[in-house]
């Protein structure tokens, strides 16, 4: 009884838990618009194709933006794996089921950016649907997967593991059930994880492995160790021995190795050591010889690991490195690729050879992927795949805006977020190189951004002739050497727009574009020496290109509500205001960590709120001491005290929080792994899926102040839109549990849109819509029944229907403010576009009515005349009125056509019945004198398009089409046409008149007379 | 007092793993025919007629669809004063479209003829599956703006596949998602499913269609189920 009790009670309590609550899909017709775009693309990690002769199926894993498929060559790609982790290591295929597919997340490319995946997945319906499986979620970076050619259940994968902590989640594993298990086969320590696997295709039991001991910490990186080294198994993985004969001494640091498929006794191997070299094996690794190499083959290992043997020629060599080099002659000599199909760009991660035509090839880079024919020799950029890695986003006032940002590798950029015909790769443009990060630009000058390049190389450029003047401060005699992050801030002020900033380990600011500098703070950071040895990084290789520079500035925020109040966020854990522009500072790094947050973080964002000066925003990064977890909090009081934000749904290291600029209460958190939105303060979070790929690496959060527009940059993915967010505030529980609101509608401008021209094909991103939206919200799918959604005018009188949507949650839907288009003449052989055409409406109140289901519901709308536009209110009641005429014109027409066809359908119908042999030839007459007038007015021979026929329909629609479609008051001549073809329609109708005249009272009585028709009939 | 709690915790479990244990795709297929009107209504439709429309900005496209069961299919469509065509049957299928310029009907591409094949079997894709030669199986759920829905993928005999997404309530199909080739392009094919209506004849049919491609849901306005039809309708004239 007792139990039973119980569980009634919890029953009983459900409903509490299902009252309506906001999350993903409540906003899931707020579909994103993906930017890209492909004009620089991004870091390529693996390429996998289907063996046919064709290569038709590509699969390209990428860095930060999940797996893409091409089923066409290359011709276009399709991203397959939108709702996972969306760094890729490795891919590959079964070539013998080639629906099978796995896919190792967590690239291997273990730069000081590098993201982290979360394990294996497989798919068994060719990239549609996956699964992860194996239990290797921990080992967060995958460098290849093996399948055993003969037995593909059977599969290796080499897993490096962690970079910034101690794990025993690495190693090689193998698999006997297709990625169900794995278990571990060969494992050295927790430091040192699995870099590269390769199976004897003629001998499958003979396994080559590479193991990689590597760290890193915020401020160094080692690669290199005892480790390190590469083995050989003989019984498929069970033992290893080591291979050292001819190798040089340890320790090694990472080994690229490379057995040639058809002679598979041939080994090449690249072994970082302190004398890095090429070696070469031809007796399956037993011993080594070492070879000269080229600078480019022995060019950075750690990030540089790629060596790969065509599939059917030994001494043919590939290594994909710094640039690409190839050898004919086994390894002995390298040439280099040319650039006669373009400059190709630098940093090789991953190189494709179709195993049946070994001419054709494809590369991935640091910036997109390539496809050769010709063996490598030349190369072809492919720009269809968006996955540009962008640190930071930028907005401006423009209309349509521009949005800027610096990508890994590849510069700073800026483009249009609209742009007639779609934004296409052509749009962006390069305004400065090196790796980009923050691009900004200046709020006041609009020919003016500042850009930069890692470690602080900040400029000033002109956006008309991308010129540059470089701004970066400099230490004066009394001061230490300046330590600039990587990734360097440059900040405008959000209070005083002429404000600029910029951070070493002090705060610099300029009211002048950067012409005079003043440091306004001391050392922020905790400057410790320790953490300041960067000369010393690398490991084996020294590696030492400001990736590494620690203690320095990396975040800075002016209050927008007083220039004087300013936030700076370090790399090493300071958290630091002021409130007199500089002269005091207060650090609050150990308030934050009392709420939980361990030391020493990355500051990663600040965001002082908008609507309050004591509460800030900040997001901490922990990432880079093995610590992945979402560290984001709020505090009211100046940074004393913190309360951090928890939710379930919380994945990846955070990088940026944003506050709403109307609603205090919408907040937009952006980590490695997805984009999550609080309707109510940061109480509680759901993950964003709308067009967003689940899992996307958001590094920054912009919300346009006129748009409304939510701006993501996404590392991996490129710029990601959503356009107009206002919907999301102000959701109140009140609404949410209404089963219908319909949200108010600002005053609508009369627009045809907002470009012209014609869309030329070449791919590109959609635009922002260029019509207002009308929105509103569902509670619950509709079991049963349709939502209709009309516009009626001020009379009452119906003037639109609009196509409606049925989402649960928030609908958006859009009116074109146009009537119908009007009913034209038909029975022609030819179609004319004047039935598709309608005029727009005049400015005034309308009535929104929203049936949904049995309910309607009624909201006011109102259209209002763009007052800025040189298209005055005058020029449009003289367009409207001309467009009437025009549509009345086509309605008279229609009219007198079907008038006149009745009457040939009629005199058709009974020619053959009537007897009188003298009616029956005046019936004949008739009809062809009827013939010969709807032969004015619509086209009756055409039979191809490309034997044009114009009639009197086709000439009104002409006009009508110029003057419907066009901002603008129609001209003079417009305006005598519609006088002449007016008086054309009226002909018309006379000279039906007038033939019915001549015949119709004749051949009727007689018909009647013969019982044919009636007499009242009309002909 | 100690035993009672574990026990109502024991129940508690039971009574949570009862409601979201696994049904298997047998008995989410045969709760799917139930609620669209049980197989024996459905065995009984072998002719039926459908008038739809599509409204764009204002013009109104009439569709009308024709339907005989496994033999042939017709649909007409009318805008601009202009009717064009699709007839289907097993050994033919053309395609009419005077708003693209043609004049005269042309023959369908082969991908699309067996693509349309595969809808010539009215009584319901999914009645008497096995008898049919199709294969099905469970997917998982997936979640179809805000409702997680019951994943399920149908191979059918031709080969074709086709995934259905049930709403766990009401058991109709509220997705289907495919693969159509096109111009030897596979390009996906989405269709939310709504409106479920009861027909006098005890069939239950989504009356409205959202489809990937077309610019407003098609709305079914009138269905006879079982009339005659003059077979001059199916031939390409």
């Amino acid at each position: 009884m007792r139990t039973l009790v119980v569980v009634l009670c919890l029953l009983s309590s459900i409903p509490v838990f299902s009252q309506t609550t906001v999350n993903s899909s409540t906003f899931g017709s707020m579909e994103a618009r993906q930017l890209g775009p492909g004009t620089m693309s991004g870091r390529i990690s693996a390429i996998e194709g289907v063996n046919d002769e064709n290569a038709k199926i590509i699969y390209v894993g990428t860095a930060g933006g999940g797996i893409w498929k091409s089923t066409n060559a290359g011709a276009s790609f399709k991203p397959i794996f939108d709702k996972y982790c969306q760094s890729i290591g490795a891919i590959a295929i079964n070539q013998k089921n080639p629906k099978v597919i796995y896919a190792g997340t967590g690239e291997s490319n273990m730069r000081n950016s590098v993201s982290i995946g979360d394990g294996f997945y497989v798919s068994n319906d060719a990239g549609d649907n996956w699964t992860k499986t194996g239990g290797l979620d921990s080992t967060e970076h995958i460098a290849k997967i093996a399948i055993d050619p003969v037995n593909p259940d059977v599969i290796f994968v080499a897993a490096p593991g962690p970079l910034w902590s101690d794990s025993r989640h690495r190693g090689l594993f193998k698999s006997v059930d297709a990625g169900k298990t794995f278990e571990k086969v060969l494992y050295i320590n927790d430091k040192a994880g699995c870099a590269d696997v390769s199976i004897d295709p003629k001998n499958s039991n003979i396994i080559y492995a590479t193991t990689w001991e590597f760290r890193r910490l915020p401020y160094l990186f080692n690669s290199g160790g005892q480790g390190s080294g590469i083995w050989k198994s003989i019984d498929a993985g069970k033992t290893w021995k080591e291979l050292k004969n001819g190798l040089p001494a340890k320790p090694f640091g990472r080994v690229a190795l490379a057995l040639a498929p058809s002679a598979p006794e041939n080994l090449l191997a690249i072994v970082e050591s302190a004398n890095t070299g090429l070696y070469i094996s031809s007796d399956g690794g037993e011993t080594w010889k070492q070879q000269s190499a080229s600078l480019n083959v022995i060019s950075r290992p750690f990030y540089f690991s790629t060596l790969v043997i065509d599939p059917s020629d030994p001494k043919r060599v590939y290594r994909p490195a710094y640039s690409f080099s190839f050898s004919t002659d086994g390894g002995y000599s390298f040439a280099e690729a040319s650039s006669d199909g373009g400059w190709v760009h630098s940093d090789h991660h991953a190189l494709w050879i179709n195993p049946k035509n070994n001419s054709h090839m494809w590369l991935g880079t640091d910036g997109g992927i390539y496809l050769s024919l010709d063996k490598g020799n030349t190369w072809m950029f492919n720009g269809g795949l968006p996955v540009g890695q962008f640190y930071h986003v930028a907005v401006d006032n423009q209309k349509p805006y521009n949005v800027y940002g610096g990508l890994q590798d590849n510069g700073s950029w800026f483009s249009p977020s609209s742009a007639p015909g779609g934004v296409k790769n052509a749009d962006w443009k390069s305004i400065y190189g090196g790796d980009g990060f923050w691009v900004v630009p200046d709020p006041t000058d609009p020919n003016m951004a500042y850009a930069e390049s890692q470690g602080g190389d900040v400029n000033r450029v002109d956006t008309r002739t991308f010129k540059s003047v470089g701004i970066r401060p400099q230490p004066t005699a009394a001061e230490d050497k300046l330590r600039w992050n990587w990734n360097t801030p440059i900040v405008t002020g959000t209070n005083n727009k002429k404000n600029l900033y910029t951070g070493a380990q002090y705060l610099y600011r300029s009211a002048d574009q950067g012409k005079t500098w003043a440091r306004i703070s001391p050392d922020l950071t905790t400057n410790d020496k320790r953490k300041q040895e960067q000369e010393k990084s690398g490991g084996l290789s020294a590696d030492n290109t400001s990736a590494e520079n620690h203690c320095t500035i990396f975040t800075v925020a002016e209050s927008p509500l007083d220039e004087k109040l300013v936030w700076v966020g370090t790399d090493d854990g300071n958290l630091q205001y002021t409130i007199d522009g500089g002269k005091t500072w207060v650090n609050v790094a150990k308030n934050y960590a009392l709420s939980g947050i361990p030391a020493q973080t990355w500051i990663s964002s600040i965001e002082p709120s908008i609507f309050d000066k004591n509460v800030v925003y900040a997001t901490f990064d922990n990432h880079m001491y093995g610590d992945h977890k979402t560290y984001s909090g709020k505090s009211t009081d100046m940074g004393k005290t913190w309360t951090m934000f928890k939710s379930d749904e919380f994945t990846g290291y955070a990088h940026k929080i944003k506050e709403d600029i109307k609603s205090k209460d919408l907040l937009f958190l952006g980590t490695e792994m997805g984009l999550f939105s609080s309707v109510d303060g940061g109480k509680s979070w759901f993950r964003m899926k709308n067009n967003i790929p689940w899992y996307a690496l958001v590094r920054d959060i912009q919300i346009h102040p006129e748009t409304n527009d939510l701006i993501l940059a996404t590392h991996g993915r490129g710029i990601i839109i959503v356009d107009d967010i206002s919907a999301m505030r102000n959701l109140s529980a009140d609404i949410l549990d209404k089963d219908v609101y319909v949200f108010d509608t600002k005053p609508m401008v009369l627009t045809m849109g907002n470009f012209g021209g014609n869309s030329f094909p070449v791919i590109s991103a959609p635009n922002a819509p260029s019509l207002p939206s009308i929105q509103y919200y569902l509670k619950d799918r509709l079991a049963s029944g349709d939502v209709k959604v009309e516009v009626y005018d001020s009379a009452g009188k119906f003037v639109q229907n609009i196509p409606a949507t049925k989402r649960k949650g928030i609908n958006r839907i859009y009116w074109n403010m146009r009537m119908k288009p009007p009913k034209t003449a038909s029975g022609s052989s030819k179609v004319d576009y004047g039935a598709t055409i309608a005029p727009q409406v005049m400015p005034g109140n309308y009535t929104l009515k929203i049936k949904v289901a049995n309910k309607e519901y009624e909201q006011p709308i109102k259209v209002v005349h763009d007052s800025s536009s040189s298209f005055t209110i005058k020029d449009r009641e003289l367009q409207h009125k001309t467009a009437m005429e025009l549509y009345n014109m086509h309605e008279q027409l229609a009219k007198n056509v079907a008038d006149i066809m009745d009457k040939q359908k009629l005199l058709k119908d009974n020619l053959d019945k009537v007897k009188d042999a003298k009616v029956k030839k005046q019936m004949q007459e008739y009809y062809d004198k009827l013939e010969a007038l709807r032969a004015e007015l619509i086209p009756t021979k055409t039979t191809s398009i490309f034997a044009d026929e114009t009639r009197l329909r086709e000439d009104i629609t002409q006009v009508y089409g110029s003057v419907c479609n066009t901002e603008a008051v129609p001209n003079n001549l417009q305006l005598e046409r519609v006088t002449s073809l007016h008086q054309k329609v009226n002909e018309a109708d006379q000279k039906n008149a007038t033939i019915s005249k001549q015949y119709e009272e004749r051949i009727r009585a007689a018909l009647v007379k013969e019982g044919l028709v009636k007499p009242n009939v009309k002909m | 007092m100690k035993p009672y709690s574990s026990i109502s915790l024991l129940v508690l479990a039971f009574f949570f793993a009862g409601t979201v244990q696994a049904q298997t795709v047998e008995e989410v297929i045969s709760k799917h025919i139930e609620a669209i009107g049980g197989k024996d209504a459905w065995k009984k439709v072998n002719t039926l007629k459908m008038e739809a429309s599509l409204s764009v900005q204002g013009m109104d496209i009439p569709i009308n669809i024709y339907q005989i069961n496994n033999k042939a299919f017709r649909q007409d469509f009318t805008a601009m004063n202009m009717t064009g065509y699709t007839i289907v049957s097993n050994d033919s299928g053309w395609n009419f479209n005077p708003l693209q310029g043609q004049s005269k009907p042309e023959p369908m591409p082969a991908d699309q003829l067996s693509a349309q094949k595969d809808q010539l079997d009215i009584q319901g894709e999914l009645v008497d599956y096995k008898e049919k030669g199709h294969k099905v199986e469970m997917l998982g759920k997936e979640d179809v703006d805000g409702t997680e829905a019951i994943k399920v993928k149908l191979t059918r005999k031709s080969g074709s596949e086709v995934v259905y997404l049930f709403d766990p309530k009401s058991f109709y199909i509220i997705r289907s998602t495919s693969k159509m080739k096109i111009n030897g392009q596979d390009i996906e094919q989405i269709a939310n499913l709504s409106n479920y209506t009861k027909l006098p004849e005890g069939i239950v049919i989504p009356m409205t269609m959202e489809t990937s491609g077309a610019p407003a849901p098609i709305v079914i306005k009138k269905v006879e189920v079982n009339p005659t039809f003059d077979p001059a309708l199916f031939i390409v004239k």
